[in-house]
């Protein structure tokens, strides 16, 4: 199994020392293979989001190393990492600059990994490559080039985030309930284009998600945390055939456990 | 729909109080129209100022704008002074000239609005209390030739007021208030024949401290005297600088007009008495609130003969650029009898003549 | 009428000048989101220096790009000690502003007030000179106004660059200059370089037109540069096609009409304070109007 993505025996711990001292990780080990796509689920508290923290740099881990390609990135910063990773956030207004207009967005995601000086800000030769990607969301962004992103709707800033995450070469797609914040309706949307995109780049992604539906649904592999545990792994023929029924079962024994 | 209301209710209001300031430029116009065609070839004669003293016969009201940078006992009295020293040429307000009156509240920004607004008035003279304020009123008047008369300005000549303190050689006249640092260090030889330290508590960012600072020190070896100084940033460092004076081994203090110290004076009181030295004022004020003595600035008398020069130059008696500047006195002493008592000091006998005052007797 | 015209151009001629620090503050406050105090001491580190300078001969454009250079570096003591050494907004404004003031003192050596009296400004000298002869006053609120356009175009110019992208990505969504892999602490400081060296300019440009600098000008400087930024936002709201910067030129012009205008009506200046809070106000009440009526209709 090649380990595109390994955590190696890290630990996370909020307010060490103090009364509210919180111990998300103790010994957290994981290995993602290059090319997969992971569901995330778990409970509130269970270090979904902490372990997403990690991989991206938001956080920085107490002990333990995180290697993503084979190289050591534990010591890189946030910004340093987005060079090979794309993340989109649960907060719709999070993936995109509000303020700018749909053009300046894709222009400045467009630019990533390029040096930033004074050269125009949008190049125009590229807005028939933005206008075509946005085409493909059919949600009529295209048109709209001029306005900014703070008009749209969740569903749509959403699908431009994705678009936007993914728009330049990345070797590792974040998706941190991306979904969360959405109407029904725009969340499958939301998700078809996910898987799309997915698809297309061929891009490892790690998606954590409260909706049990999506992670049956889709992905290759998904995995259950608990209490800075994974409690359950399944991938290949099995994950094919889990059932939001299976899910949720696990989830009760999770509770039962807890005492709840 | 609410928004739409704020903001007709806003560019109303904006509309409004553009019409009002309209009406009134307005109005100011027509007034000075009012006053007479007379008026407006009165007021570019003077700019020039070769209009001879027809001015009292014409019985015109001439216009003076004030501006006083702060509010501050002596730049109050420096004000107080200028009207009687206008009255004492014949000029009284409300009867024959009309006095614009600003204050800056200490912002230079302020002072220049100020300053410009008179200028473009026309007014006939402009008055102005303290540096900052001169400064504005100089930049703001240069160019039109309306006299400027400043006063509490410490080195005019450094501040590129007046050429020189004999012949201003500008637009500007007025005086000087420089504090008599070395008739001070007379007084406390005077009364401490033995004292050999002087400690001195300033605040390092207050620039005319700096400045007495530099001058104390360069005049203190002829009177015998070391300086000792300690240099504080704000209130709450007051006490603790006084202590750490008293620890060095000071005879005695002596302030500057150094605005967190004399305000933070209490501090330095109860330092100096538990010591058992005394402490040496830079105003009047500070000797009634306790300190030994000091050699005084009288601001009144200071802005009377500014108001003199100002009526004189309205008069046209005086051309602002012929004009000396009218330099402060050595300043009178002022004594606490009471202090001195209780510190068991003889009051010198050069300075009998001073005036006796006791702790809160101004009250 | 001639009155009026006079003080129109005292308006005028004062809401360029500090409209460039307006702008500045734009920077900071609106694109940054950075409450920058530190401008209370660029501001009168800029009349210093271009006084000094000017006294010691230098030409007062080169003095100009100085005092631009040297309200950068203060910009970016204050973006360093936030951003690399995590001390608040506030309190690295703060700590800037005190620590200028210092400087201040050692540029003026030691004087509170410089004075430049009748020296070449670029009021007085060159293209100003024969702007004054041709229109008298006029001239100076000509010349400032220059100023203050060449000023304008330049940073609206920058602002469509990708480094001017980025800077408005910075302070509106700093986690999206983090996804394209930009460090957003960078920008932030590049920000406040921007944003002082425009009000040191500012302060520069005031010292040459009044022909003297007072250490003690930048009082205030923080509370007005806002309020101009806040009332031309209220004032032209969405108003499209007219640029942001441009609304905070206008904001400091009419602040400083109002100024005048209260003046003019004989409000005693002990109370401008209490109408510019309540300017503050109206100003800050009718932008969140602004700002509610877009999400509504988001």
């Amino acid at each position: 199994m090649d380990n595109f993505v390994s955590f190696e025996h890290v630990s996370k711990i909020f307010n060490a020392g103090s009364i509210n001292q919180n111990v998300i990780f103790s010994d957290f080990n994981l290995s993602i293979s290059k090319g997969s796509f992971v569901s995330v689920v778990g409970s509130n508290g269970s270090g979904k989001t902490t372990m997403l923290n990690l991989l991206c740099g938001s956080l920085p881990v107490d002990t333990g190393m995180i290697k993503v390609g084979g190289t050591d990135v534990t010591k890189l910063k946030e910004h340093q990492r987005s060079a090979f990773l794309g993340r989109v956030y649960q907060d719709p207004s999070a993936g995109t600059c509000p303020n700018l207009t749909i053009l300046e967005n894709m222009a400045l995601a467009d630019n990533k990994g390029k040096s930033y000086f004074l050269q125009r800000g949008v190049n125009r030769k590229r807005i028939n490559d933005f206008k075509e990607k946005l085409s493909l969301l059919k949600m009529g962004l295209e048109d709209k080039l001029e306005q900014r992103v703070s008009t749209l709707s969740g569903g749509q800033r959403q699908a431009l985030a994705l678009l936007i995450a993914a728009e330049t070469d990345l070797d590792l797609l974040i998706l941190d309930e991306h979904t969360a914040a959405l109407d029904p309706n725009s969340a499958a949307t939301v998700m078809e284009l996910t898987k799309r995109v997915v698809e297309e780049k061929h891009v490892t992604t790690l998606m954590v998600t409260h909706n049990l539906k999506f992670a049956a649904d889709y992905g290759d592999r998904l995995f259950m945390m608990h209490r800075g545990n994974i409690v359950y792994d399944i991938s290949g023929e099995t994950k094919k055939q889990v059932s939001i029924r299976d899910l949720t079962d696990k989830f009760d024994e999770i509770s039962i456990e807890d005492g709840n | 729909m609410k928004n739409n209301m704020v903001k007709k209710v806003l560019s109303v209001g904006l509309a409004a109080v553009m019409a009002l300031s309209l009406s009134a430029c307005g109005s100011s116009s027509s007034a000075t129209t009012a006053v007479g065609t007379t008026a407006a070839a009165e007021t570019t004669a003077a700019g020039s100022s070769e209009s001879s003293a027809s001015t009292e016969a014409s019985g015109e009201m001439k216009k003076i704008g004030m501006i006083q940078f702060t509010t501050v006992p002596s730049l109050d009295n420096c004000y107080t002074g200028f009207l009687q020293g206008l009255e004492a040429e014949g000029f009284v307000e409300g009867q024959n000239i009309t006095i614009d009156f600003q204050n800056a509240n200490a912002e230079p920004s302020t002072a220049d609005t100020e300053a410009q607004t008179m200028a473009q008035k026309k007014y006939d003279l402009i008055g102005a209390i303290a540096t900052p304020a001169a400064m504005s009123a100089y930049g703001a008047c240069k160019a039109d030739g309306i006299p400027v008369v400043f006063t509490a300005v410490s080195d005019p000549v450094a501040a590129q007021l007046v050429e020189s303190l004999d012949k201003s050689g500008t637009i500007c006249a007025g005086s000087s208030d420089q504090l008599p640092i070395e008739a001070q260090l007379k007084l406390i030889r005077a009364f401490l024949p033995d004292a050999k330290k002087i400690g001195i508590l300033y605040t390092t960012s207050e620039p005319n401290s700096i400045t007495d600072l530099e001058i104390i020190k360069e005049l203190a070896p002829k009177y015998d005297f070391e300086i000792v100084d300690q240099g504080v940033t704000n209130a709450s460092e007051v006490v603790s600088g006084a202590q750490t004076l008293v620890s060095k081994g000071v005879d005695c203090f002596t302030n500057f007009t150094d605005n967190n110290v004399v305000n933070n004076l209490p501090s330095v009181l109860q330092a100096a008495t538990q010591a058992g030295i005394p402490v040496f004022g830079s105003e009047e004020g500070q000797v009634y609130d306790g300190c030994l003595a000091s050699i005084s600035i009288d601001y009144v008398a200071l802005g009377k003969e500014t108001g003199i020069i100002a009526g004189k130059i309205l008069k046209g008696e005086l051309k602002p650029e012929e004009s000396a500047i009218y330099t402060s006195n050595e300043g009178s002493p002022f004594i606490n009898t009471e202090v001195a008592e209780s510190l068991n000091l003889e009051i010198p006998a050069d300075y009998q003549d001073g005036t006796m005052v006791t702790t809160g007797s101004n009250k | 009428m001639q009155i009026f015209l006079g003080l129109l151009e005292v308006v005028l001629r004062e809401g360029f000048i500090y409209g460039i620090m307006a702008m500045g503050v734009y920077i900071t406050y609106k694109v940054l989101n950075f409450p920058d105090l530190s401008v209370d001491g660029t501001f009168p580190l800029g009349c210093c220096l271009a006084a000094e300078l000017i006294t010691k001969g230098m030409n007062p454009w080169i003095s100009c790009l100085i005092c631009l250079a040297a309200g950068g570096a203060a910009g970016a003591l204050t973006g360093v000690l936030h951003v690399k050494l995590r001390i608040t907004d506030l309190m690295s404004g703060i700590l800037v502003m005190t620590a200028l003031y210092s400087v201040n003192m050692v540029v003026t050596e030691k004087k509170a007030i410089l004075s430049i009296f009748n020296m070449p400004t670029i009021f007085n000298s060159g293209i100003g000179g024969k702007l004054y002869g041709m229109f008298g006053q006029w001239g100076w609120a000509v010349m400032a106004g220059i100023v203050c356009l060449a000023v304008k175009l330049i940073l609206d110019m920058y602002l469509e660059t990708r480094s001017g992208l980025l800077l408005r990505a910075a302070g509106n969504n700093p986690k999206f200059v983090v996804s394209i892999g930009k460090d957003p602490g960078n920008m932030k400081i590049l920000g406040l370089m921007i944003g002082n060296a425009l009000t040191a300019l500012s302060g520069c440009v005031l010292a040459q037109q009044r022909e003297s600098a007072d250490a003690g000008s930048g009082t205030g400087m923080v509370v007005m540069s806002l309020a101009a930024v806040i009332i031309g936002s209220a004032v032209l709201g969405k108003a499209k096609y007219i640029r942001s910067t441009t609304t905070a030129v206008i904001g400091m012009i009419v602040y400083r009409a109002c100024l005048t205008i209260a003046m003019q009506l004989g409000l005693e200046t002990i109370y401008l304070k209490a109408l510019m809070s309540i300017l503050f106000v109206i100003a800050l009440i009718s932008s969140r109007y602004n700002d509610e009526r877009r999400k509504k209709n988001g």
